[in-house]
């Protein structure tokens, strides 16, 4: 509706600071940025064993550890990850 | 007493020199002795944009070696009572200096300056490791673009392992029509992003390539950002000098059509 109205608020400001925001995370705690995707690789392995995950869906990103002190936060991994669904399948194997 | 002030960037291109050439006249103007010394060695380019590249015998790496005294290679602004430059070498490079070397250059002037300036050479090598050596304080230049900003982030933190007193940071070329579009970070958002303190910010201005061409720092002008860079020198002595509204066109109907876009 906004873009046919042409107020449409474009927003490549907002994805630069939230680029930012991981970019430097990684860069001051030395991480190499491709290990996001192992590590969800890794993890939706996991989860499968458990739970129908949503792969396209998953949030995985590096954030700062909300410590006392501007820059002296630590790196932590933040995951939100949507399940289709809870499925017991371990359980269903056992039978 | 003097401070010593490096201006430093990482990246390159983002107006280190111009800001210091302008800080550097605007503390003059202010009424401080100062001292601009360019210590990009093998890429000079302060003496240009100062407009007193003609006025060169000496340089800082002649200082160092000992092949004049300091005074000899000083070049004294004849526009400004109390701005002096000293010039860097052109035709020498970066490890013909090294940080002790600097460190004692810097502290000779102190006892003749309130504000010594070092322009930085862009990267974080030698170049930048000699910059930093004898510096006080510094201020940090970035502009409202993803690889200046990491680039700056990069700096921030070997600024903090060299265990650098005070860090400070402009933001230059923030064009508000972009802000006010979404379509660039906001000096509050690089403020957040960085997590330092902000000590100005410059809005893009084509008056600057004016002033570069005639090599004459455009603080002494009335154009908007020489305002800018006149309130950051009065920062920097510790005057508390509110932010400017860099929004030149604040009208009514801006305002309207403003908040027609944020609902």
């Amino acid at each position: 509706m906004r873009q046919i109205l042409l107020f449409h608020k474009s927003n490549s400001g907002e994805i630069a600071r939230n680029r930012l925001k991981l970019l430097l995370v990684s860069d001051q705690a030395s991480i190499c940025p491709g290990l996001i995707d192992l590590i969800k690789d890794d993890m939706i392995g996991v989860l499968s064993r458990y739970a129908e995950v949503d792969s396209s869906k998953i949030d995985l990103k590096f954030t700062k550890f909300a410590s006392a002190g501007t820059r002296e936060e630590l790196p932590a991994l933040s995951a939100r990850i949507p399940l289709r669904q809870l499925t017991c399948k371990r359980n269903e194997e056992c039978f | 007493m003097s401070e010593v002030i490096v201006i430093t960037s990482g990246k390159g291109g983002v107006g280190k020199t111009t800001t210091t050439a302008n800080i550097g006249t605007g503390l003059a103007l202010l009424g401080y002795h100062v001292v601009l010394i360019d210590t990009d060695i093998g890429l000079r380019n302060l003496d240009v944009v100062m407009g007193l590249e003609n006025r060169i015998i000496y340089n800082l790496v002649d200082v160092v070696e000992g092949n004049c005294r300091m005074k000899q290679a000083l070049i004294k602004d004849k526009r400004y009572p109390n701005l002096y430059l000293l010039p860097s070498a052109q035709t020498r490079d970066k490890s013909s200096v090294n940080p002790g070397q600097m460190r004692k250059l810097v502290d000779d002037l102190r006892g003749d300056f309130d504000y010594i300036i070092l322009d930085c050479p862009a990267g974080i090598e030698q170049g930048f490791q000699n910059a930093i050596a004898g510096a006080d304080r510094a201020l940090v230049v970035t502009v409202p673009e993803v690889s200046a900003i990491r680039d700056a982030d990069r700096i921030i933190g070997l600024l903090e392992a060299a265990q650098m007193q005070r860090i400070d940071l402009i933001v230059n070329r923030i064009r508000m029509d972009m802000v006010r579009r979404g379509d660039m970070m906001s000096v509050e958002d690089v403020a957040d992003v960085l997590g330092v303190n902000i000590i100005g910010a410059v809005a893009d201005d084509e008056n600057i390539v004016v002033s570069t061409n005639q090599g004459e720092p455009l603080v002494d002008t009335d154009a908007v950002s020489g305002q800018a860079y006149l309130n950051i020198c009065k920062r920097i002595t510790g005057e508390s000098v509110p932010m400017m509204d860099l929004d030149s066109r604040r009208g009514i109907l801006v305002r309207i059509s403003d908040f027609l876009k944020r609902a």
